[in-house]
């Protein structure tokens, strides 16, 4: 006897659900429809990037849900609760293919093996999934989902799920109790909850299966058209989201039209593109983000989770018209845009890949080319940049003071280079990074490399500018830089600064400088692997490296300096926890190199604290700003007799000689 | 008759530290131009000052009493001394490098139609041109610059702290002048409505013998508070750097350097100072220069004599406690 | 409210001794790569005005004697909320001495129109010969006070603190006048917003010559200077310092306070 089915067994008047389910879809509709016009409040925003790659990407994050497997809990619960959804949703499709088209889904094989097997062990699933979500939100209570605040909506949509799930398995046993199903076994869901109804008259349990089974209908229609108005929003919005995910690195932000722009940032919610207002409807307040934040690690009100749901929930009063806030300073306020070291941790951890960095960005632009409201050190720091062209006010060296005596050979004295070393700001003005420039110089020397530095004609590349929100002043500066290296025909740049190496490779080519950069860890990683630079004294010792924000997370830069530090003899390299993608900021990015941490912990001390609990003789970097933060922060620890701060070339250079 | 006149001012009774450098300056002058020194003395009654200026060096006195010139008010101090150098005709004017003198230089110049030289450190005569020649700061202090007059008189500030104060010489006598000034209320274009005073430990900036300074390195005005108490401790005054007076840390009446006070103490203590030149040229004066700083490459090292590199802080503290041992002794 | 700011446009004074450097056949510093700016002090000055007129409604001009590239100082001043700016760029006035500077700014400020408030920095960044304040005054004929920081205007009446060596001092000052400005915690000046400085880049500025201004020529330029810089040069500086060791600041501290006794300093 072939494996089958009655479809709608015991339910007359079936088609009446189609009927029952119009306003519920209508009601589904509005609130997507309200989501998008919203969303669509915001200014417009450019889609790049081929679909075939967008849905690819759909597949792996929407579907796979890598990200949010890494962590193994949370992956369980909720790939088998999307999973359990998706199948049982699709089966339910199938039964009506059945019913029009007269595909035989509910027969044979196929009946067995997918339709009772596959998806009862899917919804089992999904209700193990829901029970363990339920039990580490309301039980477990962890940070990242408590703080700053629960989400309001899961415990309605966890609850009317878990009730439809539980309701599906009791109409399926009471339908093969009632019906004696051959191949109830088949469905091990639906044969444990026979169980239950052994007791029950066979009339009674078709009463009772016609009556839960409208009622699960009924709630399943209640779910549906209740996903928009709650948290199950993002099942539409995250996959949304993923679809059109930025996908230019989180280390480059976006440029203003100064001549054309309206206003500069961001005051109002409407003001962020319509892309920007999805990001905040996606968020499921998972908390990932926070988790991996370095200002709320360290006691600051900043968390990026914090950023996007009072974003949205501004937005959404915003469209109701009851808000009597101001977007910035009150709403979000001035110590929480100014504690972000744009490290990029949040939009690392972002399994949906919302992107709070540009929000912030965009808020720090109105507060700094609107209404010049920014912090007084960073005001010097930007004032310096215009007149000087460098933002470290006070500083008592020229541009080439560092290099005297070694013999470096300017662009302008002898001509283009093969290569040009961008030296960076910091490395001219701080003593203690002149002795990196120095050092990778005189590596260059040795390898016999055919380079030259611009000298007094180098100005700062325009970082700090564009992270602190002058976008006017970045342009300004980048164009100038874009002048002089055109003029002379540069080509290919190395720098010792991940700041300047991130700019110069990233977002000078949207202003017409496109160069082949490379940082200096590369380029000292390609010397020794091709034996022009030999390392062959030893170093006894531990090192520890700490990868630099702006060279890991935002350019994927983590093998080249382990390369550098595993080929020196008699080094032993040791991995912080946090580490590569998951590396913690030292806390100078973002402007905050000139920005005084007044509130909690200074990040660099934790930072620092967690490589001093390697006990390392040397703690690595490869960016200026994270060697003047540890030296600094091993100072006051008293511990840097222990542990020396020491950049990559450095280290080299000890070992070259 | 030609001469110098020097502008004396007095505090507590006694001639100020100014007046005895303008007088010590003037009698340099007068041997070089072999022509008298005279002070000009302004007051309700002072008549007590002149036996005092003539036993530092003045051979005339012109005394102006007025009730408008109790206390230094701009237009009417202008008006005195202008009428006073009618009457006196010097070559050259000294007016001290203070808030006061700074003031009334230019303008006393321009209704004299004289040369107008500011902040002087050195003067000679030009032996070529037989004209006189002054030497003063330029570039926040990064320069020196020699300035020659080409028309008399001149009027010149003093950049204090520079010139040795005049010794006293018992027995001098000279010539009391005195002149009435014409002076009235409808001259006067601003009033005096209140004066705060600021000082931390009552010891004047300017006449301390030591000086406890701190700068952007003491992050705010409580490390004051432990700066106060160090120069409570060794008897002297508290001073600071531009970066904390500009920060509101302290009242800008606590700022040394090119762009506030002089001083030339016998000991100058830095705490979280840096360096720059506009602050060291406010402390060129001083005979010991103690610079404290986390920073071992701070150029405050390069004019201090002893340095240490550390935490203001705690040095600062341990200091306070070490003296106190030691002035108790 | 009419209140003038008189702004001279120098070489960025925080210019490291490296890069410092004399043209001895000018006898001045040499421009090189070094940036121009608006004198510091004239900068707080400006900050003074914009922070009155946001108070009670004035309307700011900044004058300037200069050249062409001291435009750039007025529009920044412009942008820093200045209504209104003025260069004066003649070339008969190089050479002139502080009077001839102040002579020559006195007749446009008269030019420019009936003024009640006039602010100057307390001294220049470059030269600090604080003269041509007080020069200005005589000049205009009106009131002076220096040092000042900050100024109210209650009922019509304006009032000043300014700084002197033990503190302050409250003044009242009749209109016109004028107020040199010196630096503290309330009038750092303002960072412009973009707006204003691209509007400011749009703006007009009108150039004033000798003749514009009808100036007696024999009391400008170098002719007329009762002065003459007949030399500027960088001294030498040598000195040691004695650098005080040990194992903890406490320790270094204890060394120094021996040090300081066998040097009977304390």
């Amino acid at each position: 006897m072939t494996p089958m089915r009655e479809v709608y067994w015991n339910i007359p008047g079936h088609l009446f659900l189609y009927l029952l389910f119009f306003p519920f879809l209508v009601v589904y509709v509005y609130g997507i429809y309200r989501h998008t016009r919203m969303i669509l409040m915001g200014e417009p925003a450019a889609v790049l990037g081929s679909m075939w790659d967008r849905l690819k990407g759909v597949v792996e994050d929407a579907v796979l849900q890598r990200r949010i497997a890494k962590d193994t809990v949370s992956g369980l619960l909720h790939r088998s609760i999307s999973w359990g959804f998706a199948v049982l949703f699709i089966a339910t499709c199938l039964v009506t293919l059945q019913d029009y088209l007269g595909i035989p889904t509910l027969r044979g094989s196929f009946y067995l093996y997918f339709m009772s097997l596959t998806v009862d062990l899917f919804g089992l699933a999904a209700i193990a999934g829901m029970l363990i979500a339920l039990a580490r939100r309301y039980g477990l209570r962890p940070d990242r989902l408590l703080l700053p605040r629960m989400a309001k909506s899961y415990n309605v949509l966890l609850a009317l799920f878990l009730i439809i799930l539980v309701t599906g398995f009791l109409i399926e046993g009471l339908r093969i109790a009632a019906t004696a199903d051959p191949w109830g076994r088949w469905s091990p869901g639906g044969w444990l909850a026979s169980a239950l109804f052994r007791g029950t008259e066979q009339p009674q349990q078709v009463v009772l299966h016609r009556v839960l089974w409208w009622f699960h209908a009924i709630i399943a229609f209640a779910f549906i058209a209740y996903l928009p108005y709650g948290v199950g929003m993002h099942v539409t919005s995250a996959a949304a989201n993923i679809l059109l995910k930025n996908r230019e690195g989180s280390g480059v932000l976006r440029p203003i039209d100064l001549d054309r722009a309206e206003q500069f940032g961001a005051e109002a919610i409407n003001q962020f593109t319509w892309k920007d207002l999805l990001d905040l409807e996606a968020c499921t307040e998972c908390g990932r983000c926070q988790q991996a934040c370095p200002a709320w690690a360290t006691g600051k009100p900043l968390t990026p989770k914090g950023v996007i749901i009072d974003l949205r929930d501004h937005m959404r009063l915003v469209a109701d018209g009851e808000e009597s806030r101001k977007m910035v300073g009150e709403v979000i306020s001035q110590d929480v845009l100014w504690a972000c070291t744009t490290c990029g941790a949040c939009h690392q951890e972002c399994p949906i890949f919302i992107e709070p960095i540009p929000k912030i960005i965009e808020m720090r632009r109105h507060l700094v080319m609107e209404e010049a409201d920014f912090p007084e050190t960073m005001q010097q720091a930007l004032r310096s940049l215009e007149e000087r062209g460098h933002p470290f006010r006070g500083a008592s060296a020229s541009r080439t003071d560092w290099a005297k005596g070694l013999g470096v050979k300017t662009v302008a004295a002898n001509g283009p280079p093969e290569i040009l070393y961008w030296v960076g700001c910091t490395a001219a003005f701080d003593e203690r990074n002149q002795q990196v420039a120095a050092a990778f110089a005189k590596l260059l020397q040795r390898a016999g490399v055919d380079f030259a530095i611009l000298g007094e004609e180098e100005r700062c590349t325009g970082d700090p500018a564009r992270r602190i929100g002058n976008e006017y002043l970045f342009q300004m500066l980048a164009r100038e830089n874009i002048a002089i290296l055109n003029r002379y025909g540069i080509k290919k740049i190395v720098t010792t600064c991940p700041h300047g190496f991130n700019t110069l490779k990233n977002e000078y080519p949207k202003l017409g400088g496109s160069y082949e950069v490379v940082h200096h860890t590369q380029m000292l990683a390609d010397l020794v692997k091709e034996g022009r630079l030999r390392l062959e004294k030893p170093i006894d010792g531990v090192v520890s490296f700490h990868d630099p924000c702006y060279l890991g997370r935002h350019n994927g830069v983590y093998d080249a300096p382990r390369q550098v530090l595993g080929a020196i003899p008699g080094l032993t390299v040791k991995e912080m926890g946090r580490c590569r993608e998951g590396g913690f900021c030292c806390g100078a990015g973002g402007g905050l190199m000139w920005f005084e941490e007044k509130i909690g912990k200074r990040v660099s001390w934790e930072r620092t604290e967690e490589a001093l609990a390697l006990a390392p003789q040397v703690l690595a970097s490869a960016c200026p700003f994270c060697l003047i933060m540890f030296e600094d922060a091993l100072k006051v620890k008293d511990a840097i007799g222990q542990t020396r701060p020491l950049d990559v070339a450095e280290l080299m250079a000890q070992s070259v000689e | 008759m030609p001469g110098t006149l020097v502008l004396a001012t007095t505090k507590d009774g006694r001639l100020t530290r100014n007046t005895l450098e303008l007088l010590a300056g003037a009698r340099r002058l007068k041997e070089k131009l072999a022509e008298p020194v005279a002070a000009a003395i302004l007051g309700t009654e002072v008549g007590s000052y002149v036996p005092l200026l003539f036993a530092h060096g003045a051979d005339q006195v012109y005394r102006a009493e007025h009730p408008l010139l109790e206390g230094y008010q701009g237009d009417a101090y202008t008006l005195a001394l202008h009428q006073i150098c009618e009457r006196a005709q010097p070559t050259v004017v000294l007016l001290p490098g203070d808030v006061m003198g700074r003031e009334l230089g230019p303008r006393l110049a321009y209704r004299l139609q004289a040369t107008f030289v500011a902040e002087f450190i050195d003067f000679d005569l030009d032996q070529a041109s037989g004209q006189l020649q002054f030497t003063r700061q330029a570039y926040g202090g990064k320069a020196v610059a020699v300035v020659q007059l080409r028309v008399n008189p001149v009027v010149a500030t003093a950049k204090l702290r520079t010139l040795e104060p005049a010794t006293q010489e018992e027995g001098r006598t000279g010539e009391e002048i005195r002149v009435d000034v014409v002076l009235e209320v409808s001259h006067l274009k601003t009033r005096l409505i209140e004066k705060v005073q600021e000082e931390a430990t009552g010891v004047n900036l300017g006449d301390a013998k030591i000086v406890v300074s701190g700068g952007r390195g003491v992050h705010g005005p409580e490390g004051f508070r432990v700066l106060e108490e160090l120069a409570q401790v060794l008897r002297g005054a508290v001073g600071a750097s531009r970066a904390a007076t500009d920060a509101g840390w302290v009242p800008p009446s606590w700022q040394i350097g090119q762009t506030g006070r002089n001083v030339s103490p016998e000991l100058y203590l830095a705490f979280g100072i840096s360096g720059a030149t506009q602050h060291v040229a406010g402390i060129s004066g001083s005979k010991h220069i103690v610079a404290v700083n986390t920073d071992p490459e701070a150029p405050i090292f390069k004019v201090a004599q002893l340095g240490i590199v550390g935490d203001w802080k705690l040095i600062a503290t341990k200091l306070i406690e070490r003296c106190k041992e030691l002035t108790q002794v | 409210m009419n209140i003038v700011v008189c702004i001279k446009q120098i070489i960025d004074p925080e210019v490291p001794m490296s890069q410092f450097k004399i043209d001895p056949r000018t006898k001045r510093q040499v421009q090189g790569n070094n940036p121009l700016v608006i004198s510091p002090y004239d900068a707080n000055a400006l900050e003074v005005a914009i922070q009155l007129k946001e108070k009670q409604g004035a309307k700011v001009t900044a004058i300037s004697v200069g050249g062409a590239t001291t435009i750039a100082a007025l529009k920044s001043a412009m942008s820093m909320g200045a209504d209104e700016a003025i260069l004066v760029n003649e070339p008969l006035l190089a050479g002139s001495d502080q009077q001839g500077i102040a002579y020559a700014l006195a007749k446009a400020i008269q030019k420019a129109g009936a003024c009640d408030l006039i602010l100057t920095g307390c001294e220049s960044g470059d030269w600090a010969d604080r003269a041509v304040p007080g020069f200005l005054a005589e000049e205009l004929g009106i009131g002076y006070v220096g040092y000042v920081t900050r100024i109210k205007v209650r009922d019509g009446q304006v009032v000043v603190r300014r700084v002197v060596e033990d503190g302050y001092e409250l003044i009242e000052a009749e209109t016109p006048f004028l107020a040199a400005i010196s630096s503290d915690e309330t009038n750092t000046a303002r960072y412009a917003k973009l707006r204003d400085i691209m509007a400011a880049a749009k703006k007009m500025i009108p150039v004033w010559k000798a003749a514009d201004l009808g100036l007696d020529l024999e009391r400008i330029g170098a002719s007329a200077a009762r002065v003459a810089i007949t030399d500027v040069y960088i001294p030498v500086k040598e000195s040691r310092c004695e650098m005080i060791e040990g194992n903890t600041p406490e320790e270094k501290a204890a060394k120094l306070a021996a040090r300081l006794r066998d040097l009977k300093l304390i």
